[in-house]
Order: C-alpha cells, then sequence, then structure tokens
C-alpha cells in the first residue's frame, strides 16, 4: 500500500492514445499472423504453378481465367455454398430451442447444461468425426438399429449425408454461443407483456421471441457458415473421398497436386465467399436496428 | 340500478407455492367493478405475486379466480382479458410506439386501420400523439411508461393490473402520473390492481387498499379506515409514521404508558400492549381540550421547511412530535419543558410485541 502511495501519480493518458496502446499487440499479430500470409496467397494467385511443385513467379491472369471458366470449379464453389448454407440451417434449428431453454433456465442447473453443451469444443474434431463414422457407418449401431426395424438400411457415411451430420453436431456449440450470446435483448417480462396482451404461445414466438433473437441468429449463421465453409477435416473423412468441396479442393491442390497458385486462387475464392457473407450479415443488421 | 356495487374480481382461498416455500398460504378478496385496489406492503409480501396470479403469470397451487362470475383459474394468459403494465414498462424493443400500442387490438383480429384508429386515439389520451413513430428506447422513462399504459388500456380489459408502474420514475413525474393514471382509471370506469410499496400512492390514488404481509392480508379498507384505524400495529407503522411507547393495561381496565395514565378509544384484554400515536396528532402547549395529557423535554429539533420535527423525552422514552411550521409562537429550543395533548381516537393500543 505504501508503496503505491509514494509512487508518483499516474499519468494521465489522452483519449485514444490508451486505446492505440492497448490494441497495438493484436494488431501486430494480426498483421504478422493474417494479413501478410493473406497478402501472399494473393501474389501466388498470380504466378504460375511449375510441374513438380514449382512457382514461376510472373504476374498472370491464367489461375482466374481456368477457374471461373472451369465448371468443376464453378460448381465446386456452388456446392460448397449451398451445402454449407444448409447445414448452418439445420444447426440453427437444431440448436435455437436449446439456447432458448439455457437462455431462461438459472443457477446451477443453467452452469451444467452450459458446460455440457460446450464440452464437444473440448474434444478435437478428429476425434470427433472419428466418433461420428464408428456410429454411422454401414454395419455401426445407427444402420443396424434401422435395419432391425425393418426399414431398407441407408448408406450414411462416406457421402454427403455423413458430412451433413458430422457437420451439423460439431458446428451446434458455436451456434449455441452466439445465439446465446444475442438472446440479450430478451426480456421474459416483455415476453409475458405480449401474453397478457393476447397473444399465444405461438404467436408470441414469432411476433416477439424471434425478432428479438434475430440478432443472435444472424451471428449464429454468420459464425456456423464460415465454418462450415471452411472446414476440412470432416469433409474429408467423412466424405470418403467423394464429396469435392472448396476446403478439401484446396487441401488436394496445395498438398497432392502441388499445384500452390491454383490453391491460393481457391483460397482467395473462399475469401471472397467470407466477405460476401460478412456483407450480408451487416445488411440484415442494419435492417433490425 | 342497485346501489350495491357489483362484485368484479374475486379471489377464493388463493395459495401460491415457490418449490417448497409457501409465499401466499391462503388469500381472499373481493373488488368491485370500477373500482381501484391497491395492494400495499413491503417487498416479498406477496402483492406482485398475487397480481401476477391474477394475469395468469403465476400459477396458483390452490383457490380460485373468479371474474364478472366467471372461473378463470385455468384459463390461459391470453385468454384472460388482462391488461397489465410493467414495472420495467416491458415495451416490444422492435416496435414502434404505435404498434406497441396496436399488439393487444392485433391479436384480438381488429382489422389493420381499426387497429390503427384506436391505438391512435389511445396515444392521444396519454398524450403521445405525437410520438407514435419512435422506437420505445427513444423515449423517456415517463413516456415509454404512458405507452405501456396505452397499450393496456387500448384493448379495454377486463381488468388493468399495474405492478409498481411508478417507481421507475423521479418524485415530480411520479406526482404527475399519479394524478393522470388515476384520471384515466375513472374515465373509462375501468376496474384496476395497484401493486406498490409506496403508501403514498395507495392512499391518494385507491379507493381501497390491500396492506399485505407475508403473503396475508392485514387489512382491507379504504385509505381513511386504514390510516386511522390500523387493523395491526403492522399497519398503523407501515401506513404512515407512528410512535410506539410500552403500555400496560391494568386488571381494571386502566391503561398506562410513559409513566401515567392514557385514555383510548380501543379497548383491550389486560396485560402489556404497545401505544402507537402519530406523531402530527400530538399538540405541543396547546392542550386544553386533549384526553391525554404528558410533560417532557425537548431534545432534539429537526427543520425540514413546511414541518418541524420535534424530538420530546417523556418519562424514559422518546416521542416524535411533528408541527407545521409557524410564526406566532416562540419556537421550542432544546431542554425546554412541553406538555403534549393527543386525543383517545389517536391513540392505538395493540398487544405488545407485535411488529
Amino acid at each position: 500500500m505504501s508503496a503505491v502511495s509514494a509512487s508518483a501519480p499516474p499519468r494521465q493518458w489522452r483519449d485514444g492514445e490508451l486505446a492505440i496502446l492497448l490494441l497495438l499487440p493484436i494488431a501486430l499479430i494480426n498483421a504478422i499472423g493474417f494479413i501478410l500470409p493473406v497478402l501472399n496467397l494473393a501474389r501466388y494467385s498470380f504466378n504460375r504453378s511449375r510441374i513438380g511443385g514449382g512457382i514461376e513467379t510472373v504476374f498472370t491472369w491464367e489461375n482466374w481465367a481456368g477457374l471461373l471458366s472451369d465448371r468443376f470449379y464453378l460448381e465446386l464453389v456452388f456446392n460448397s455454398v449451398w451445402i454449407s448454407l444448409a447445414i448452418t440451417l439445420t444447426t440453427l434449428i437444431a440448436s435455437y430451442p436449446i439456447a432458448l431453454y439455457l437462455h431462461r433456465a438459472s443457477g446451477a442447473w443453467r452452469t451444467f447444461l452450459t458446460v455440457l453443451v460446450i464440452s464437444p469444443l473440448l474434444t478435437s474434431a478428429v476425434v470427433r468425426t472419428y466418433g461420428w463414422i464408428a456410429i454411422l457407418i454401414d454395419d455401426g449401431p445407427v444402420v443396424s438399429a434401422i435395419k432391425a426395424v425393418g426399414l431398407p438400411a441407408p448408406s450414411l457415411m462416406f457421402n454427403i449425408k455423413g458430412v451433413f451430420i458430422g457437420l451439423t453436431e460439431i458446428l451446434m456449440p458455436y451456434m449455441i454461443l452466439a445465439l446465446m450470446a444475442g438472446f440479450g435483448r430478451l426480456d421474459p417480462r416483455v415476453e409475458e407483456a405480449a401474453r397478457t396482451l393476447g397473444a399465444t404461445p405461438a404467436r408470441t414466438f414469432t411476433k416477439v421471441i424471434l425478432p428479438l433473437t434475430l440478432p443472435g441468429i444472424a451471428l449464429g449463421c454468420l459464425l456456423c457458415f464460415v465454418l462450415a465453409v471452411s472446414s476440412f477435416i470432416t469433409p474429408k473423412l467423412m466424405g470418403g473421398g467423394r464429396v469435392f468441396l472448396l476446403a478439401t479442393e484446396i487441401y488436394d491442390q496445395a498438398i497432392v497436386t502441388l499445384n500452390w497458385p491454383l490453391a491460393s486462387t481457391l483460397s482467395m475464392l473462399v475469401l471472397i465467399v467470407f466477405g460476401a457473407a460478412l456483407w450480408a450479415y451487416s445488411v440484415v443488421l442494419r435492417r433490425l436496428d | 340500478m342497485s346501489s350495491a356495487p357489483e362484485e368484479h374480481l374475486r379471489l377464493q382461498e388463493i395459495g401460491v407455492s415457490f418449490g417448497n416455500v409457501n409465499v401466499i398460504p391462503s388469500l381472499d378478496l373481493s373488488v368491485r367493478k370500477g373500482e381501484m385496489v391497491a395492494f400495499l406492503g413491503p417487498s416479498g409480501c406477496g402483492k406482485t405475486t398475487t397480481l401476477r396470479v391474477i394475469a395468469g403469470l403465476n400459477k396458483p397451487s390452490q383457490g380460485r379466480i373468479i371474474v364478472g362470475g366467471r372461473d378463470i383459474t385455468h384459463l390461459p394468459i391470453h385468454d384472460r382479458d388482462m391488461g397489465m403494465v410493467f414495472q420495467s414498462y416491458a415495451l416490444f424493443p422492435h416496435m414502434n410506439v404505435s404498434r406497441n400500442v396496436a399488439f393487444g387490438l392485433q391479436m384480438r383480429k381488429v382489422s389493420g386501420r381499426d387497429a390503427e384508429a384506436r391505438a391512435a386515439q389511445a396515444l392521444e389520451m396519454v398524450q403521445l400523439g405525437h410520438l407514435s413513430h419512435r422506437k420505445p428506447k427513444e423515449l423517456s422513462g415517463g413516456q415509454q411508461q404512458r405507452v405501456a399504459l396505452a397499450r393496456a388500456l387500448v384493448i379495454e380489459p377486463s381488468i388493468l393490473l399495474l405492478d409498481e408502474p411508478l417507481s421507475n420514475l423521479d418524485a415530480k413525474l411520479r406526482d404527475e402520473m399519479r394524478v393522470q393514471i388515476r384520471a384515466l382509471q375513472q374515465q373509462s370506469g375501468i376496474t384496476a390492481v395497484f401493486v406498490t410499496h409506496d403508501q403514498v400512492e395507495a392512499l391518494s390514488m385507491c379507493d381501497r387498499v390491500v396492506v399485505m404481509r407475508g403473503g396475508n392480508v392485514e387489512q382491507f379498507g379504504t385509505p381513511t379506515e386504514v390510516y386511522e384505524r390500523p387493523a395491526t400495529a403492522f399497519v398503523a407503522n407501515f401506513v404512515g409514521r407512528t410512535n410506539r411507547l410500552k403500555g400496560r393495561i391494568t386488571s381494571e381496565g386502566v391503561l398506562t404508558a410513559a409513566g401515567q395514565q392514557l385514555r383510548s378509544a380501543t379497548t383491550l384484554a389486560p396485560g402489556a400492549v404497545d401505544v402507537l400515536v402519530r406523531p402530527h396528532r400530538i399538540r405541543l402547549q396547546e392542550t386544553a381540550d386533549a384526553a391525554n395529557e404528558v410533560q417532557g423535554t425537548v431534545s432534539s429539533i429537526t427543520f425540514i421547511g413546511d414541518l418541524v420535527q420535534y424530538g420530546v423525552r417523556v418519562d424514559d422514552e422518546e416521542v416524535v412530535v411533528e408541527e407545521a411550521t409557524r410564526r406566532d409562537r416562540r419556537p421550542l429550543a432544546v431542554s425546554d419543558k412541553v406538555t403534549l395533548g393527543w386525543s383517545a381516537e389517536d391513540t392505538l393500543v395493540y398487544p405488545a410485541g407485535e411488529k
């Protein structure tokens, strides 16, 4: 105590000075760890690839032109976006009731359930993906159960269905956390007001709860869409090499074919897709306010 | 038309439990058509819970709620036709003022244009017609409160339920809103229940007051009855301020306190008693016609402006006396000898130890 009082009075920071100082570390990390690599990727996408993984440092539009004129890649982009949107929607529908319940729960019960929801994040996605493979594989418990009931056995693994199921489950914790973060405006008194004014539970949901939780929905969808588009391990393992998405193709081009300029161009394309998603999100948010 | 006012709301043996806690043991109450009744009591007395039971927001563990002769105990919230004003106003933050007010009409399938017109009318009624396109967060507390009131009244509910509607407003606004709410209630002739912990609100706005404690009704009467003839020492203490003197009633029925014999309008069985006298009912010096007269010494003086508060030592007890400030008499000074006088009607006697 005495040491503190004996020292000189703390220097008064001017507005902004402190903010800049506090933001500097993260800005530096971002610059070195994110912006520079991305610029590097952008540069590669205008270089030419040589057989055997070499890069010819010339400026060329070849990669971009090739990509945009190749049906395979256009379909790849379209499929990736479409599947990711569908997975995002499924994740939202599966997560929303859980998030709403958690938002309303209180005390130790809420803490327990929240930990339960977050706990999958403590396990690596690789492990969880293998878990899903074990569950969904052709003679696994789910298929056996369906067969036992007498229904035709579906093929749930090493195709798009498996990717869909696995990714939905893997993304749910993120969606639930994002939804809960966005549920701040949902005041139980406001719901009660709607009920006393004559709204049935269903109309209270559509007229009050849903509109008030839209910011959370928008945030959760943005987050899960970005994660779905960029997810690599789950589609790679659960797709069994038959599901082609942007992330898996980038991996193949970069690691298997060693065509770094093409991998870079695809990565830039993913970045453009993310930019579009972010733009859509900001439009939605502005509409809401 | 019979002159006896018709009963509109009846609570029959209503009990409420939260888990293992029995918040309201058994409550009976009858509210007449068109009257405004206050539920008055300290926090945790069950007043808000009772209001929420009427609205259907809390389920009673026993008993019946009857409105206009119809049992609504098991009716869902949205079919109860109650207009509720919440303490936090609970306006819909995503709707503008006009849509907030029209919400209840919309739920009642009133056509769009009709609902709009009635909402506009209700907003005029609370002098907010010019703000109909604002969002709730762009309004002041008082304005939000009036929107909440318009929203509750526009559906012409069976009962208007007000849950501490004034407690989030500053003092001056509270006075204005008190008058306005009462005027609106009387104009529309609506039956209203007003929950408050503020005795001034209860006494000044309401036809009758229910004083509650620990989930029980301590007294149900007009403001004058509750103030002048408190049924229990708790009511006397909670509604208005009082002095409390330790006393006894002898086997001959003689009341003594502060070292001398006192006269009271109430009679009680012999034993230890508490004698309660309101500070402003005690007169200083001019005690010619007072039924009770005691001597004391001024020990403290607090000047409040329109009032002077004297602390007077009587026997070994401290008595607070309030007097309007006046110019015709020399102000008293500390350690002046004074005579205190009050009437037998103002001497309230309760069994000792009642809190």
